[in-house]
C-alpha cells in the first residue's frame, strides 16, 4: 500500500532523513521508534506530504506523491493523521470538528456526516461530548477526538504523530485503547511512538530510526528481545 | 465666559444629519477596506511572489503618504485625467477604503501568522481545499485575535473621516464650520459635533466589546 524508495529530506545542509526505503502492507500496523531528532516524524510527515522529501518517491495506494502535487488534497482525503498536539479546531463543537473535512473536502450531504459523526464519536466513547467546545476536554478526550475526526473522512491509512506524548500518564491508556481497536479492525496505521510496550503488543513490526537512517526493522517480539543493531539495543537499554 | 448654546439650537437638525452623512460614506468605506485589506494580507502570505510584491508595494504607498493627500488626488485627478466628475461621497469611499485597506491587510496579516501552524496543518492532512481552509479555519481564529486592533482600525476612520470636509462634503466636521460662519461662533457647533463623534466612537467600541465576548463563545 505504501511504498518509500530512496526518501531523503534535508532542512538547509542538515540531512534529516537519508535514503530511506520501505514496504507498508495493507492492514499493517508499523510502529516508528528511536531516539528524538533521530527523523520519525519528519519521516511521518512526509507521507502526506506535510514535509515535501528532497528526493526519493512515495507511493500509496499506486499514486506518486511528490508527482501529484496537485491533486495532494485529493489523496491527504484517504490518510488520517493524529498529531501530537491534537490540533482540534477550536472554533467549532466537537461534532462540528468531526463534520467539517466530510462536508467542506469530501461534499458529503449534511446528514450522512453527521450520522457519521455521532457513530464515530460513540465508538472513541465521547458521544456525551458532541456539542463541547474542544477547549473543555481532557488531553485523553481531545486526542480520542482528534482520532474520531480523521476516521470520518474513511480514510485508507492512519498516520500517528506521537499520539501520547502531549498527554497525562493517567490519559495515556484511554488513547491507546482506541487505537487498539482501531488496529484490530483492519485498518492500516503507521504510528510514530515512544510507547514501547504499545508498540511490542500492537505493531505487526517496528521501524527503528537513527539520525535520519533507517537501521534497523523487524518484527516486535524480536526486535525488542534481540536487536541486531548496536545501535538498537544501546537505544532499548536506555528506554526499557 | 461667553457661551451660548441657544443660539444653534436652530442649527442641530442641519447638524444631526450630518451624522447620517458621516455615517455613509464611513460605512461604504470600512467594507471596502475590509474586503480589499482581506485580499491583499492573502496576498501578502500567499507564495506567488509577484502578489506579495504587489500587496508590499500598495502598503508602502498608502500608508507612505497623507490621507488628505490621497483624498485630493483622488477628487481633483479622476476628473482632469478621465473626465469623469466624481461626486465628492465617491471619493470619499474611495480614499478612506484604499487607505485603510493597506492598514487592514497588515493587522489582518499579522492576525493570520499569529495562529497555531497546527491548524494549517490539521486542515492540509484532511485534504481540505485552500480557499475553504482559509474562509472557515484560518481566517476565524485570526479575526478573534486581531479584533481590538480592528476596531481601533475603524475607530480611526471614524475620526479621520472628518478630513472629508476638505472637499466640500457636507460630513458632520463641514456642518461645523458652516454653522460656526453662519453665527461667527464656532465654538459651540465644533464642540456639539465633537460630542457626536465621541458618541459614534463610543458606539462602536461598544459594539466591538458584544462582537468580542461572542467570539470568546468556544473558550
Amino acid at each position: 500500500m505504501i511504498d518509500v524508495q530512496a526518501l531523503s529530506k534535508k532542512f538547509g545542509d542538515n540531512l534529516v532523513l537519508s535514503d530511506i526505503s520501505t514496504n507498508i502492507q495493507k492492514g499493517e500496523v508499523v510502529a516508528i521508534i528511536g531516539p528524538s531528532g533521530s527523523g520519525k516524524s519528519t519521516f511521518l510527515r512526509c507521507l502526506n506530504l506535510l514535509e515535501t522529501p528532497t528526493s526519493g518517491a512515495i507511493e500509496i495506494s499506486g499514486k506518486n506523491l511528490t508527482a501529484s502535487r496537485k491533486e495532494i488534497h485529493k489523496i491527504r482525503q484517504q490518510i488520517g493523521m493524529v498529531f501530537q498536539h491534537f490540533h482540534l479546531f477550536p472554533h467549532m463543537t466537537v461534532l462540528e470538528n468531526l463534520m467539517y473535512a466530510p462536508l467542506k473536502a469530501k461534499g458529503v450531504k449534511k446528514y450522512d456526516a453527521e450520522e457519521k459523526a455521532r457513530q464515530l464519536l460513540d465508538r472513541v466513547g465521547l458521544a456525551q461530548k458532541a456539542a463541547a467546545y474542544p477547549n473543555s476536554l481532557s488531553g485523553g478526550q481531545k486526542q480520542r477526538v482528534a482520532i474520531a475526526r480523521a476516521l470520518a473522512m474513511e480514510p485508507e491509512l492512519m498516520l500517528f504523530d506521537e499520539p501520547t506524548s502531549a498527554l497525562d500518564p493517567e490519559m495515556v491508556k484511554e488513547v491507546l485503547e482506541v487505537m487498539k481497536d482501531l488496529a484490530k479492525s483492519g485498518m492500516t496505521m503507521v504510528i510514530v511512538t515512544h510507547e514501547m510496550g504499545f508498540a511490542r503488543e500492537v505493531a505487526d513490526r517496528v521501524l527503528f530510526l537513527d539520525h535520519g537512517i533507517l537501521v534497523e526493522e523487524g518484527e516486535p517480539e524480536s526486535f525488542f528481545k534481540n536487536p541486531a543493531s548496536a545501535r538498537a539495543r544501546d537505544f532499548l537499554d536506555k528506554v526499557l | 465666559m461667553n457661551l451660548d448654546f441657544s443660539q444653534i439650537v436652530p442649527y442641530i437638525p442641519f447638524m444631526l444629519e450630518g451624522i447620517w452623512v458621516t455615517l455613509k460614506f464611513v460605512f461604504f468605506a470600512i467594507i471596502l477596506g475590509s474586503i480589499l485589506g482581506t485580499v491583499l494580507a492573502l496576498f501578502k502570505i500567499g507564495s506567488a511572489k509577484p502578489l506579495r510584491w504587489f500587496a508590499d508595494a500598495y502598503t508602502s504607498i498608502f500608508r507612505g503618504t497623507p490621507l488628505i493627500l490621497q483624498l485630493m488626488i483622488i477628487y481633483y485627478s479622476i476628473p482632469q485625467l478621465t473626465g469623469y466628475d466624481i461626486s465628492p461621497f465617491l471619493s470619499a469611499i474611495l480614499a478612506f477604503g484604499l487607505n485603510s485597506s493597506a492598514y487592514i491587510s497588515e493587522i489582518i496579516r499579522a492576525g493570520i501568522q499569529a495562529v497555531d501552524k497546527g491548524q494549517l496543518e490539521a486542515a492540509q492532512a484532511l485534504g481540505v481545499p485552500y480557499g475553504a481552509m482559509m474562509k472557515d479555519i484560518i481566517l476565524p481564529q485570526a479575526l478573534k485575535n486581531i479584533l481590538p486592533a480592528l476596531m481601533n482600525e475603524f475607530i480611526t476612520l471614524t475620526k479621520e473621516s472628518a478630513i472629508v470636509s476638505t472637499i466640500g462634503y457636507l460630513d458632520l466636521m463641514r456642518r461645523a464650520q458652516v454653522v460656526g460662519a453662519d453665527l461667527f461662533r464656532n465654538f459651540e457647533p465644533l464642540l456639539f459635533v465633537g460630542l457626536i463623534y465621541w458618541c459614534l466612537v463610543m458606539g462602536l467600541t461598544v459594539i466591538g466589546r458584544m462582537v468580542e465576548r461572542r467570539l470568546k463563545l468556544s473558550d
